[in-house]
């Protein structure tokens, strides 16, 4: 299995959609504020149910919210 | 800090509090005083699982009234079940590994009230080792 990281930009995400609080977001998909600032912190990687509802609050693809950074493979 | 976690903390501040004193207390006694019923060191164990009740019941109804303030009680989500579940298979082999260490081996060398504490000390540890891990587990994906 090879190495790598999830990145996310829902703080990015969040401030284009209004300065959208972590307490709305997490709301509006059924996570805690907490599990919100740790996901956009990257140390928790979410359920793909949740990622695709993150996704869905926002309007976009689930690859303009999350992307996956594969280390040790040549581009 | 999330309710969960608080809660967390406020169990293991009460199991230091009184099951700490406690075995301090059993430890000490348990190898002078091997009368069985021992009626003494039962006392002790009623009196430190009610203080336990009345401060884990105060705490945790102060901690909720206090969540209702700041905006509500929010269910659990898949964090805090990916948490709990991780927290209670820790706690579980402590307690199995607890119990075959007191079911198993110590009727060979111990007896009466030795066991007995022992039995209650595997069941304390493996309570310190949920909540434990569920502080442990908050604190490294928060």
């Amino acid at each position: 299995m090879s190495p790598g990281t999830i990145s996310n930009r829902i703080r990015a995400l969040r401030f284009e959609n209004g300065e959208m609080s972590q307490t709305e977001l997490g709301r509006r998909i059924g996570l805690t504020r907490q599990t919100l600032a740790a996901i956009e912190a990257g140390k928790y990687s979410p359920s793909l149910e949740a990622a695709f509802r993150i996704a869905e609050v926002f309007k976009v693809d689930l690859q303009q919210v999350f992307q996956w950074n594969s280390e040790g493979v040549s581009q | 800090m999330s309710y969960r976690e608080k809660l967390a903390w406020l169990s293991l501040t009460a199991m230091a509090l009184t099951f700490g004193p406690y075995f301090a207390i059993a430890g000490r006694a348990s190898a002078m005083d091997k009368a069985m019923p021992n009626l003494h060191l039962l006392w002790l164990f009623a009196i430190a699982a009610g203080v336990q009740v009345v401060v884990q019941g105060l705490g945790r109804l102060w901690l909720r009234h206090k969540e209702r303030l700041e905006g509500g009680l929010q269910p659990a989500d898949e964090r805090d079940l990916a948490i709990e579940y991780r927290s209670v298979r820790a706690a579980y082999g402590v307690l199995i590994a607890g119990m075959i260490l007191v079911g198993c081996v110590m009727p060979f060398n111990s007896s009466g009230w030795r066991i007995v504490n022992a039995a209650l000390a595997m069941i304390v540890a493996a309570e310190v080792v949920h909540y434990a891990t569920v502080v442990f587990s908050y604190r490294r994906y928060a």
